[in-house]
């Protein structure tokens, strides 16, 4: 199994939200703007996602998903 | 024993819920936080999972930002102009060619200009759901009072006046599935939109979303993050509280839940 999450750097309008509504703590604020001058997350420690999937349903932009996918472990 | 293993992947890619748009039409107008995208999502999610063909399914709305939504949305979709929205819609119900029509409003289209059609559809048993969006504001004319302001508004004899209390005016004039939710609660919502496309009548879904572009200064609310964290705070869950209970400034909180469901007799 491994778990991916996607950013579309150039949907995203910096609200935060998803930032914020992470509890444990994966997202953090990427100092590096996209081509509309906003702020897009990155991601900071992936091995504490919980796959809840609350950044993916509460971004208003649809710029972010998180997908866990079953198959061969990569080494 | 099989070990987990992580990858972040961070270039453009297509978001699934991107078929049911139509093409090159994102990023989207709304402003960073709008509470508009939410709504999309969580009712693009809920047409995912009942497995619905999207021919089945047809989106009006009207005018402003939530007038948005039917012209990116890939169902059969109508933007109909200003006071003519719920008439169109429910003329459209009658048809019966959709398996159920949904209509986004906002306080413009829904209390300002075509109340009086939404009284008369509550007794024609149209097969519609409506998904009001409350943002509080009329944003056209920012300093203009409408039904939903909830502190300025003031009468003929300067007295101040309730806003109007949405679920409420849904129940009396017939609906069979009433609902209030907040884009917080987007979990809530979902399950709530596919239990309202289920039924064979006329269902209101009030969303009470943040606008963050308009007041956000002036009431001390900040960011979008903060306006979430207000309505994490500020938002109590009622299941079936009776509505005449649920106008948003006779108390502070925002009474959210499920108040009407008559099951089919």
């Amino acid at each position: 199994m491994s778990v991916e999450i996607h950013i579309i750097n150039e949907r995203c309008k910096g609200c935060k939200i998803c930032v914020e509504v992470c509890q444990a703590d994966v997202l953090d604020i990427d100092e590096k703007p996209n081509t509309s001058g906003y702020n897009p997350p990155c991601v900071k420690t992936l091995e504490d996602c919980t796959i809840c999937g609350l950044c993916e349903m509460l971004c208003p932009d649809f710029a972010i998903r998180v997908s866990c996918i079953e198959g061969e472990n990569k080494q | 024993m099989s070990s987990i293993n992580v990858t972040a992947v961070s270039h453009n890619e297509q978001h699934p819920i991107d078929s049911f748009f139509h093409p090159n039409s994102m990023p989207s107008v709304w402003c960073p936080g709008c509470g508009i995208g939410t709504i999309v999502y969580t009712y693009v999610q809920a047409v995912k999972e009942m497995n619905v063909e999207p021919d089945k399914i047809c989106v009006v709305s009207g005018i402003g930002c939530t007038g948005k939504i039917a012209e990116y949305l890939n169902f059969g979709s109508h933007e109909i102009t200003d006071g003519n929205v719920i008439a169109y819609a429910a003329n459209l119900a009658a048809k019966k060619q959709y398996m159920k029509v949904t209509l986004f409003t906002n306080n413009a289209d829904f209390l300002v200009s075509s109340a009086k059609d939404f009284l008369e559809i509550g007794k024609t048993m149209a097969n519609l759901l409506v998904i009001h969006n409350n943002n509080i504001i009329y944003c056209i004319t920012e300093n203009g009072a409408i039904p939903t302001t909830p502190f300025i508004r003031t009468s003929a004899s300067n007295d101040f006046e309730l806003p109007f209390n949405i679920p409420h005016l849904a129940k009396s004039s017939g609906a069979e599935y009433v609902a209030r939710w907040t884009p917080l609660h987007a979990g809530w919502l979902k399950y709530s939109i596919i239990d309202a496309l289920s039924k064979q009548a006329l269902s209101v879904i009030e969303v009470v979303s943040p606008c963050v572009m308009f007041f956000t200064f002036t009431n001390k609310i900040g960011d979008a993050a903060d306006q979430l964290r207000f309505y994490r705070d500020n938002s109590v869950m009622k299941q079936y509280e009776p509505t005449e209970h649920l106008d948003l400034r006779s108390k502070r909180e925002v009474i959210i839940g499920k108040f009407v469901d008559k099951k089919e007799f």
